[in-house]
């Protein structure tokens, strides 16, 4: 495969920057060509990763939803709302079992089974109002570190943008997927 | 395109007049509201992209001038596509016409149209309502027309008399003024100003305004929250593009800690740098983009307004709100000029509502305009999203604390 993606963005970067917005002379023509150069550079930098992204949230989700699902199999008073969603989840595993081999389905079959898994994952939020205190307790408890790996994930994937005031204390989108040159899926 | 990967999506995507109708009876908010929320899902399904030629515009808007002034000796010149901005088509033009008082005079004014979908939907009537409410409170520019339902431009409008002045520093880029920097000097000419502004803002008798196209809301109740919250809540249920387990969990917070407000006031909803104008002698000179105001809680403005993801960091580490000053510093002569008492619980849930609300704007509803392809800055919106989602993260980190 030649040429390579990020060289085709490289070059529509630099001739967008350095041909195009010279010597346009509308100034809105010329602000959203330089939001498209901009655009195009950070496509540069995270295109090679998104695959990887995807498989790294697909093991996340599927990991966190088992996690529920052994919290609510433990528990007598989950209400029968909480109990449906339950249910759901097990459909989506038949759909993509646990210990599938994702990396070799097609991108668009993982994101949209994560899709499906960050649904499911939102209804159980939803329905924390319904859980009784003890199950609510210790849902938050496994969501938070949850929580705190999204964050952190979602806000290295847009550091590039420029519009972080803390982007030099972020991690490298990289550094957070890869571990000694595998994707890090022990994280998850 | 994108595929549909689950039935939400698609219903988002091809919203039918049911999926709108449970919508809009999960998420209840002011009906003016309803109104053009739901007219964006009714035009959703129109796989026509917006269209960023504007080359009929000027036969148009000189039809429609003729027709609302009644006069056919209408002089319109110079149309001009303006730059920055990140929701309205804007444009400028000079009229001369015979204005109310006889006289035939010249004016530079600007057209402030909608697109086809917007990175937030909102009623030009009100935002034409609330202008006039706020000429001779606040420097406001006046508005001369408003068309609300489009027909004659194809979208929804109002024209306002253009002043001149500064909006970003020279040397500013910044996307629609967001972490403006202005000169220590040009601080010291504007913090005050910016701050008795709001406080204005926040002291005005809204009863008294004509501002019928605003639901009012009762004092020492929930209402003017819930319908705050609903208006955000029912935005992301119909634009995400993707479900949000820390979003979710933000609303869900907010519906269970939510305050009451004891005297509703004018909340300008967007009251940051950039949505300011000043003159050459550093006065204030037009408080803008009024598109997002409601009758809420004061600490809705306050809480936004010193958001840090919205302000100015410094090489210090420092963040100043709206490139102005500290936060402390805006809140103590808030209290001064206002002679409200800033309650730090309510500010802490209004923190938690800002970034709520800067992820379903940035997040869910610039993503949504620029998958149907329907603004002129379709680029611009997925740019966006970034901000976004460092809100999300600035949001879950608030959260934690909660």
């Amino acid at each position: 495969m030649s040429p390579e993606i990020e060289q085709f963005l490289s070059g529509m970067k630099k001739t967008i920057e350095e041909v195009v917005m010279p010597n346009l002379t509308d100034k809105f023509a010329q602000e959203q060509a330089g939001i498209v150069a901009a655009s195009l550079g950070f496509l540069g930098l995270i295109q090679d990763k998104a695959f990887h992204y995807e498989l790294l949230e697909n093991q996340e989700y599927k990991g966190i939803l088992q996690a529920v699902i052994e919290l609510l199999d433990n528990t007598f008073s989950a209400p029968t709302s909480v109990k449906e969603t339950s249910a759901k989840v097990s459909e989506q595993f038949a759909a993509d079992k646990v210990d599938d081999p994702v990396h070799l389905r097609p991108y668009k079959f993982i994101r949209g089974s994560n899709e499906v898994m960050k649904e499911l994952l939102c209804v159980f939020i939803q329905q924390q109002p319904e859980m009784p205190a003890e199950l609510r307790n210790s849902f938050e408890a496994l969501m938070k570190p949850f929580f705190k790996s999204i964050e952190l994930r979602e806000r290295s994937w847009v550091k590039a943008l420029g519009f972080d005031p803390e982007a030099e204390q972020q991690a490298d989108i990289a550094d957070l997927l890869y571990k000694d040159g595998y994707l890090n899926i022990s994280k998850s | 395109m994108r595929e549909y990967y689950t039935p939400t999506l698609k219903n988002r995507a091809q919203p039918s007049d049911d999926w709108i109708e449970s919508i809009r009876q999960q998420f209840p908010t002011e009906r003016t509201l309803d109104e053009v929320l739901s007219k964006k899902l009714r035009n959703r399904s129109n796989p026509a992209e917006h269209n960023t030629d504007f080359s009929d515009l000027e036969t148009r808007l000189r039809a429609y001038l003729k027709q609302v002034t009644g006069q056919n000796d209408i002089v319109m010149e110079n149309l001009h596509r303006l730059s920055g901005g990140a929701s309205k088509e804007q444009f400028t033009f000079n009229l001369t016409w015979n204005q109310q008082s006889g006289t035939r005079a010249s004016e530079k004014l600007i057209l402030r149209m909608d697109p086809s979908e917007s990175i937030v939907e909102t009623h030009r009537l009100r935002e034409s309502q609330m202008l006039d409410a706020m000429w001779g409170e606040v420097p406001v520019p006046r508005v001369y027309w408003t068309d609300p339902v489009g027909e004659p431009l194809g979208h929804p409008f109002l024209i306002a008399g253009f002043l001149e002045g500064t909006v970003q520093p020279e040397g500013g880029d910044k996307a629609s003024g967001l972490g403006m920097f202005f000169e220590p000097k040009l601080r010291t000419a504007l913090k005050d100003q910016f701050v008795q502004h709001l406080a204005k803002i926040h002291t005005i008798d809204w009863r008294s305004k004509g501002l019928s196209s605003y639901d009012s809301p009762q004092s020492n109740s929930k209402q003017a929250n819930e319908w705050s919250l609903g208006w955000w809540e029912r935005v992301w249920n119909e634009d995400a593009v993707e479900a949000h387990p820390i979003v979710e969990n933000a609303a869900t917070w907010l519906r269970e800690n939510m305050p009451s407000v004891e005297k509703p006031v004018i909340v300008h909803g967007d009251y940051r740098s950039g949505n300011f104008m000043y003159s050459d002698d550093h006065k204030i000179n037009a408080v803008l983009d009024w598109e997002l105001s409601h009758i809420g809680d004061f600490h809705e403005d306050l809480s936004y307004t010193t958001c840090q993801i919205l302000g100015t960091p410094l090489e210090d580490g420092s963040v100043l709100t709206s490139g102005l000053l500290s936060k402390e510093e805006f809140l103590d002569k808030y209290q001064q000029y206002s002679g409200n008492t800033v309650d730090p619980k309510r500010l802490f849930y209004f923190d938690v509502f800002s970034y709520y609300k800067v992820a379903v704007i940035s997040v869910a509803t610039s993503s949504r305009a620029a998958y149907g392809r329907k603004t002129h800055l379709d680029a611009m919106m997925n740019l966006l999203s970034g901000f976004g989602y460092t809100g999300i993260s600035a949001l879950q980190r608030l959260l934690d604390q909660a």
